[in-house]
């Protein structure tokens, strides 16, 4: 019987349900903790506490208030398109769970490497501009469609960039699959041969998780909430949860591809990993706490006439040095 | 100035008969009487002579209804009275909305309260109330709405119309900041009209202070802008005590400049931070209440409250300062004066903060001049006009400080000149603090009832949003017969429509927070 | 436009390095439930009567009226009194303030001609219905006595 079930667990089919099942776990882990660490480092920079109640140092406070937000009747708004409304917070966790099928956290420790593993995450990722679309469209409120619509475009432009930005890198790894770029690292971070590939990539990774100061689609103060205004409780909470997961992918992709990933001296190479997205993750929170948000078409044209001719510049030249 | 001006209009205006008042006792310069064939001539010479209109308002003597125009210039003062006799029973006057933009929305206010209908505006709805009214509430007597006027007094409605669609920036709304609702039709982002509702805290204070007399009237007037409760406060009484000619011993005197430019410094603090979080930055709104509220402590040391202080009484203060306040206003200064390199570094030099801010809802002085706009929204348009200093009252006059200007007319302004008078406040209360003359702080023999002389003043204190103006009519009982008060932020958001047309959502979002808006003041 | 560039970078730095300086900076905030400010003596709660200073069990409140005539809200609802033996007025025995529409201005302490009224330091103003605000002041002036 456990014999069975280690070989079962040995079988690619095995590993790969025991990976999921693993994402599933580090999907809502990571988005608690998040929660609780942005409501913390918020507090103190603005020379408060933030949460405390709950736990030692309220860490209890995310799962608390998740058993809110589930205790909280679900409220479908009359004149919504059904449909769209309900799947769109479904169809955003798929890009999030495939990302970090291709994620290395460990020269062992990866659900899949794939050959293309670049890709699927790239590839993947506008699937949550479609959902953001659908939650926008099916709300049928003006506010949320204007969320929604700004979340296309802004997508779009800074999707761009973020390719662009680490095309240089496949092109000095050789390779499309994550664990090799990470491996190629062993000597040199490709942020120090790459720096501006790695801003404009991070730059474009804040973007494309609608984070301040580009977090048009949710502008509070222009669009109440933007896509989410109609959402409540568990659906929500959904919204969340993807927001949060998509902030470690961007920084995990970051570290994967300039920070040198996995590699590391003493300890072992997951605590580097984590460390290394976590430090980039906070980053991302200290950011939005100190900056006010961009004009949409400010936002538009940093995209297109400053990040899409600078990377396209960068990718000329590594190009053109690594042919010489 | 206004002898000149007497002169002038004799010679100009065809049977205007302007007589010279004495400014101490009514605050204002020069009176005139008009009739509504002739009020076209005197605004336009007003008009011409670049006058603004500081205060449209009406009276009713139950045997006639009055309608006061105030017009000032806004660098010398010269304040004119001009009242319009009507008949109650037929009431109809001229609009001058076409002259001066700012009568638009006076005239609406006039209309729905006293029935008064002026021929020629071009939208004659409710302004304040709504879901109708049977009879006019301001006037002395029970008069009935007619149902040609109930038609005309609907409410606000958006119609149907292709490729554009409606947006309710409110009555809740995150930037709002209050109950302010503006219908927005929007072509995409970009807005095509913007069109302000009022009403939704609406209380009828007027209506209030006369029923009421003068020392109970007294803690309402905190309520109506309750971020600058010290100046309304200050304002009222100084209006009474001119109507009353109560006079005010020194110390008292400084107590009240200490104590309005600390709560004006309160004000602006809150307004960095509200506006901040309406650009999407949300820390400085932290950082602004931590330096406020030192200012609230030392004020409820004094004062017993935090908000609405009510601080003033006629004829002096509430109680007495002590050692302890103004120990610790001085350390208030201190820590101020070290904080504005961390909204420097945090806030005004940020790129992203001036790139959300320069260039955008642009005033040009005449715009400014139509609409009657005034504090820093006005400044921002580069007229210096600040009435502590053009029209003193108090003991500003004794002390030095200059009053910021921009010179763009943009939102950026209006922040720098904020944050500049700031400083400037600081700077008073230094002053204040070494010359405060010891003394009592109370003024001998203030009757307990108030029963002053028939007529009229009107009172103008400059509030941390712009001009506040109190117009008081006696007829020598206990309480009011009259109170108008001149909002600053009700003429100020009368120019959003015009600034909002053709500018994305954000912008309108930054505009509409530039003017600092306090939704209470305008519905009062 | 490069050196505009640059300066706007600078500014995005300059703002990363306030923020992150008051992250490591103690906080400012009071901790309310687990530690209460100290409320300043001329602090304005609701009104309370003032017992009498030779004879503590005695409010100094005559029932005159005066009060009930200056409230601008009309709050004090109902102000009675008796006159007890051997003395030359009256002392309250029921004083009704609606606390819900009174507006702490303070017109009720300074027209009494008696210095029978204060404030009291209370400021934990919550309640399930609005009855619970309707103060009893005399009630109120014993039971702090038995306390």
């Amino acid at each position: 019987m456990v014999n069975d079930l280690l070989k079962l667990a040995g079988s690619d089919a095995g590993k790969m349900v025991i990976g999921l099942v693993g994402v599933l776990l580090f999907v809502v882990v990571n988005a608690l903790l998040l929660t609780w660490a942005e409501r913390k480092i918020a507090g103190h920079m603005q020379r408060r506490i933030g949460p405390k109640e709950v736990g030692p140092f309220g860490l209890i406070q995310p799962i608390a208030d998740a058993l809110k937000l589930l205790g909280k009747e679900i409220l479908t708004p009359a004149k919504v398109d059904k449909p769209l409304y309900y799947l769109a917070p479904t169809l955003i966790f798929v890009p999030v769970l495939v990302s970090f099928i291709v994620i290395p956290f460990d020269a062992s420790l990866q659900v899949a490497d794939i050959n293309v593993g670049i890709l699927v995450i790239l590839a993947f990722s506008s699937i949550t501009i479609l959902s953001i679309l659908m939650a926008g469209w099916g709300s049928e409120n003006k506010y949320s469609l204007i969320g929604a619509i700004r979340s296309v475009a802004q997508n779009i432009a800074y999707e761009i960039p973020m390719l662009l930005a680490l095309l240089p890198v496949v092109m000095l790894a050789n390779s499309l699959s994550l664990r090799e770029i990470v491996e190629k690292q062993q000597g040199l971070w490709f942020v120090v041969i790459q720096p501006l590939a790695f801003i404009i990539y991070f730059i474009a990774g804040v973007a494309e998780t609608n984070r301040t100061p580009f977090d048009l689609p949710e502008a509070e103060s222009e669009l109440v909430a933007g896509y989410h205004t109609e959402y409540s409780g568990m659906r929500f909470a959904l919204f969340f949860l993807a927001e949060y997961t998509n902030i470690f992918i961007v920084s995990a992709i970051a570290a994967t591809f300039f920070l040198g990933g996995y590699q590391g001296p003493v300890l072992p190479g997951i605590v580097w990993f984590l460390l290394k997205s976590y430090l980039l993750v906070f980053v991302i929170i200290w950011l939005r706490w100190t900056y006010p948000r961009v004009r949409f078409d400010q936002l538009l044209n940093f995209a297109w006439k400053g990040l899409i001719p600078l990377a396209f510049l960068n990718l000329l030249i590594t190009g053109g040095l690594l042919k010489i | 100035m206004v002898n000149g001006l007497i002169e002038e209009i004799k010679a100009r205006v065809m049977g205007a008969e302007p007589v010279e008042v004495s400014y101490t006792e009514k605050g204002y310069h020069c009176a005139l009487e008009t009739s509504p064939d002739k009020l076209s001539g005197v605004v336009g010479f007003f008009d011409e002579k670049r006058f603004y209109l500081e205060c449209l308002l009406c009276t009713d003597y139950t045997d006639y209804l009055e309608l006061v125009y105030l017009f000032n210039t806004h660098l010398a003062p010269c304040r004119v009275k001009v009242a319009l006799k009507i008949d109650p029973e037929h009431p109809v006057a001229p609009s001058i909305a076409a002259q001066y933009a700012s009568a638009y929305w006076y005239e609406r206010e006039i209309h729905e309260f006293y029935g008064v209908l002026f021929t020629g505006h071009p939208n004659m709805a409710y302004l304040f109330l709504h879901n109708g009214i049977d009879h006019y509430p301001m006037r002395k007597t029970k008069v009935p709405v007619p149902s040609e006027d109930q038609a005309r007094l609907d409410s606000f409605k958006p119609g149907e119309e292709e490729d554009t669609f409606f947006i309710n920036l409110g009555p809740q709304h995150p930037s709002t900041h209050g109950v302010l609702r503006v219908v927005l039709k929007m072509d995409g982002e970009y807005i095509e009209r913007a069109e302000p509702v009022l009403g939704y805290l609406h209380r009828m204070h007027e209506k209030m202070a006369e029923n009421r007399t003068y020392q109970q009237f007294l803690p309402n007037t905190g309520r109506m802008d309750y971020l600058g409760a010290m100046s309304f406060n200050l304002g009222y009484v100084l209006a009474v005590e001119r109507l009353c000619a109560i006079p005010v011993p020194d110390r008292a005197k400084f107590v009240r400049i200490i104590a309005t430019e600390l709560n004006r410094i309160c004000s602006h603090l809150l307004w960095v931070g509200a506006y901040l979080a309406d650009l999407g930055a949300l820390t400085p709104f932290l950082f602004v209440f931590d330096d406020r509220e030192q200012i609230l402590d030392v004020l409820e040391g004094v004062a017993g409250s935090r908000l609405t202080y009510c601080y003033f009484r006629f004829g002096g203060l509430y109680n007495d300062v002590d050692d302890e306040f103004i120990a610790g206003t001085r350390a208030f200064v201190k820590r101020m004066w070290s904080r504005f390199s961390l909204y420097e570094k945090l806030v005004t030099g940020n790129v992203i903060f001036i790139n959300r801010t320069r260039g955008i809802g642009t005033i040009a002085k005449e715009q400014a001049r139509k609409y009657g706009v005034s504090g820093p929204v006005l400044r921002s348009a580069g007229i210096a006009c600040d009435l502590r200093k053009i029209e003193s009252y108090s003991a500003y006059d004794g002390l030095e400080f200059d009053i910021p200007v921009g010179g763009h007319g943009d939102v950026l302004d209006t922040y720098k000149i904020r944050i500049a008078e700031m400083e400037n406040s600081l700077r008073i209360i230094e002053q204040a603090l070494a010359k405060l003359p010891g003394g009592p702080f109370m003024a001998e023999k203030v009757p307990k009832k108030l029963k002053p002389p028939r007529g009229d003043v009107y009172q103008v204190v400059e509030t941390p949003r712009g001009e506040l103006g109190i117009y008081i009519v006696s007829d020598e009982s206990d309480g009011p017969f009259r109170m108008k008060w001149r909002v600053p932020s009700f003429s100020n958001l009368m120019i959003f429509p015009e600034l909002a047309q053709g500018v994305l959502l954000a912008d309108a979002v930054a505009i509409l927070g530039s003017l600092d808006l306090v939704i209470p003041e305008i519905d009062r | 436009m490069i050196y505009g560039f640059i300066q706007g970078a600078a500014s995005l730095i300059a703002g990363l390095g306030v923020t992150i300086r008051a992250f490591f900076q103690p906080v400012v905030t009071c901790q309310y439930p687990r530690e209460v400010l100290t409320i300043s003596p001329r602090f304005r709660g609701h009104t309370k009567l003032l017992a009498d200073a030779e004879n503590p069990e005695k409010n100094k409140c005559t029932a005159c009226g005066i009060c009930v005539k200056g409230c601008p809200s009309g709050s004090i609802k109902k102000v009675e009194g008796e006159k007890r033996e051997g003395e030359k007025r009256k002392t309250a025995t029921e004083y009704l303030l609606d606390y819900t529409t009174c507006s702490q201005c303070g017109i009720c302490v300074e027209v009494c001609p008696f210095d029978a009224l204060g404030f009291s330091h209370d400021y934990n103003g919550a309640g399930y219905k609005r009855e619970d605000f309707h103060f009893d002041l005399v009630k109120q002036l014993k039971r702090s006595k038995v306390q």
